[in-house]
């Protein structure tokens, strides 16, 4: 056998894997847009199905579940909704939205009719349009075998997410970034990763290594190795304090520490006593295709979930910040917008987040934040939305809750007019994204990396300005700066109170606030 | 109440016409879900374009829609108009008038009469 071959590329995520390769095929371009045509019959066949599945439930059914079938199977087949699902899909719309868009019209118009016969039957159109939506978004994602070690030009985070990580494995991409999205999952999951390695072959199933501390690639080991996963995790031996993320500095200003959640299932493992809550979720992370973007079902329950873990404790559910770099999977057009841009361009997904994040706001402490905000108007639009929604909603009989909504404050010009932002409840510093503007830097470059080391002086200047100008509203951190201990000295300087970061920094993060003084000065004796 | 108008040509051996009818609706709670998925099913199954006018509304709903249907309030009393247009127009007319006058086959529950 020859001897091993040692790549050296950069390090993404710590740890060190071994296990079989698993080339990946270039990035399949984004399907082209899909023509209204096959759309049509897209649909078709998702009704095809849905008819089927209930079909099979209707033969075991009494007379009286048969005849809930049989008038659900009519509806499906119902021409007038097909013709209104068809003229949104010929307008552009998205198959799924165009198809909960279509049924949300009729189930609104039967809830409201003064007819008890007909209210009743909001509930089976309900049922029926959720099962057409799980065929039309049921297609997974292609995935790899567990414990193989990723390699490709660079991975999709739905990809990342939809992996079953349990059995090890790790991750090897020949451009990539550093603090590209893929790699914050890997680091908040712990799945060695080395980036920017240029590319090299390797067959697939061949034996090889990832070490993602010192950021090397091993190709062509033994296959003695096995597949194996040592992941250096930090020392566990002292017990976390449960004092619900409240903390004081040696001079006893309290601090508050939350953690920043991407997958509702990260939470699993985490006693909530040691947090004061969620501080950010990127819902993009919990919600990865645009069928999931058209399911208020499915984010209802994610949401909940996440409330329900908290136990009435703060969480801060960030709206979807897709497009530029975080692609929605499924939604092909105006990839160039970004967050609120984006949600605001495409109203039909604020809509649906909305209504779930309304619904989940009655079950516990929820914060609603805005990605991406530039403008006041952006945040005035957004509440449009939710004050329609809410209506809707009430004329529903649905029970809900307006939580505050506030905003990421990750975009200079919105960082430098804080004040402006009446319309905002509260404010959180993105960091990665503040620093990525102010050095005019994409962050798809593995090199930005340098930048962002030596822009933390103007970062750290505009967020103190911006903590000035935020006046008496809650301000917190939830960028990658928060869960850096050598910056808590000069963030705790800039007035920072409220701190946000990956679960595996609290402990770091923990010990590095309470050994300072409320300006950031070392405490005396440290 | 009797089969109106009824202009008829031959196309390949079928029947295209224009046919309309009057009927009065007897059943006790008028067009709920289970009579409505009858009659639309019977109307889906003639090629002929199927519609409804309602108490003399000059608004002709889609014959074959449960939707449309449904919510077009049909109670004891109201009296429906129906026109079919196509082939096998008239013997849609008949079929749905008749399925009407049979109160929706309630007794027998759905199934396209003999």
């Amino acid at each position: 056998m020859a001897a091993p071959l040692r790549l050296k590329g950069t390090s993404a995520a710590p740890g060190v894997a071994n296990g079989p390769a698993f080339v990946a095929e270039p990035m399949a371009p984004a399907p082209s847009p899909p023509s209204s045509i096959s759309g049509h019959a897209e649909l078709a066949s998702a009704v095809d199905t849905a008819i089927r599945e209930l079909r099979d439930l209707g033969t075991g059914a009494d007379s009286e579940g048969g005849d809930i079938v049989e008038f659900q199977i009519e509806v499906l087949r119902d021409p007038t909704l097909t013709e209104m699902a068809g003229a949104r899909i010929d307008a552009g719309e998205n198959v799924a939205f165009a198809w909960i868009g279509t049924l949300d019209g009729y189930i609104r118009e039967l809830e409201c009719s003064e007819e008890d016969q007909l209210r009743a039957r909001a509930v089976d159109i309900l049922d029926i349009k959720n099962r057409v939506l799980s065929v039309l978004t049921g297609t997974p994602v292609d995935d790899f075998p567990a414990g193989s070690i990723y390699v490709g030009k660079d991975m999709e985070p739905s990809r990342f997410l939809a992996h079953d990580w349990s059995a090890g494995g790790g991750i090897v991409l020949f451009g990539g970034s550093a603090v590209g999205h893929v790699a914050l999952l890997a680091k908040s999951r712990s799945v060695p990763m080395v980036i920017g390695t240029g590319r090299f072959t390797t067959e697939g199933g061949q034996h090889m290594g990832v070490d993602g501390d010192s950021g090397v690639v091993i190709l062509k080991t033994a296959k003695h190795h096995a597949t194996s996963t040592q992941v250096s995790r930090p020392p566990t031996s002292t017990a976390p304090p449960l004092d619900s993320g409240i903390l004081h500095t040696a001079d006893g200003a309290q601090v508050l520490l939350s953690i920043n959640v991407n997958a509702p299932d990260e939470i699993d493992a985490i006693p909530v006593a040691t947090t004061a809550g969620i501080g950010l979720v990127r819902s993009e992370f919990a919600v990865t295709s645009l069928g999931d973007a058209a399911n208020e079902e499915k984010q209802f329950e994610i949401y909940r979930r996440l409330l329900d873990w908290a136990d009435g404790r703060s969480v801060t559910i960030r709206m979807l910040d897709i497009g530029g770099d975080k692609p929605l999977s499924g939604l092909t057009e105006m990839s160039s917008l970004r967050g609120i841009r984006l949600l605001l361009a495409r109203p039909e997904i604020a809509r649906v987040q909305a209504r779930s994040l309304l619904r989940a706001a009655v079950f516990g402490n929820l914060r609603i934040m805005l990605p991406m905000v530039t403008f006041p108007s952006d945040v005035d639009d957004i509440r449009q939305i939710y004050r329609e929604e809410s209506s809707l909603l009430a004329s529903r009989g649905v029970p809900h809750r307006i939580p505050p909504i506030g905003m990421m404050v990750e975009v200079p010009a919105a960082a430098l007019m804080l004040d402006q932002f009446e319309n905002a409840d509260f404010f959180s510093f993105g960091t990665n994204d503040l620093s990525q503007y102010l050095v005019a830097s994409a962050r798809e470059q593995a090199d930005f990396a340098r930048y962002q080391a030596r822009a933390v002086p103007a970062v750290l200047r505009l967020v103190a300005r911006a903590v000035k100008l935020a006046g008496k509203k809650p301000v917190s951190i939830c960028g990658d700066m928060a869960g850096d201990p050598s910056r808590i000295s000069d963030l705790l300087a800039v007035g920072l109170r409220h701190f946000s970061v990956a679960p595996d920094r609290l402990p770091t993060i923990r010990s590095a606030i309470v050994g300072l003084n409320a300006d950031g000065t070392r405490a005396a004796g440290e | 109440m009797s089969s109106g108008l009824r202009i008829g040509t031959h196309e390949a051996g079928q029947v295209h016409a224009s046919c309309q009818t009057e009927v009065e609706v007897k059943h006790g709670v008028g067009l709920h879900a289970r009579p409505s998925v009858t009659f639309t099913r019977l109307a889906k199954s003639f090629p002929c374009s199927i519609e409804v006018a309602v108490n003399g509304s000059d608004v002709w709903l889609n014959g074959k829609s449960i939707i449309k249907i449904m919510g077009a309030k049909i109670r004891k009393g109201s009296v429906l108009k129906i026109r079919a247009d196509g082939i096998l127009a008239e013997e849609a007319i008949r079929a749905l008038k008749g399925l009407v006058e049979r109160n929706f086959d309630e007794e027998k529950k759905h199934g396209r009469p003999a």
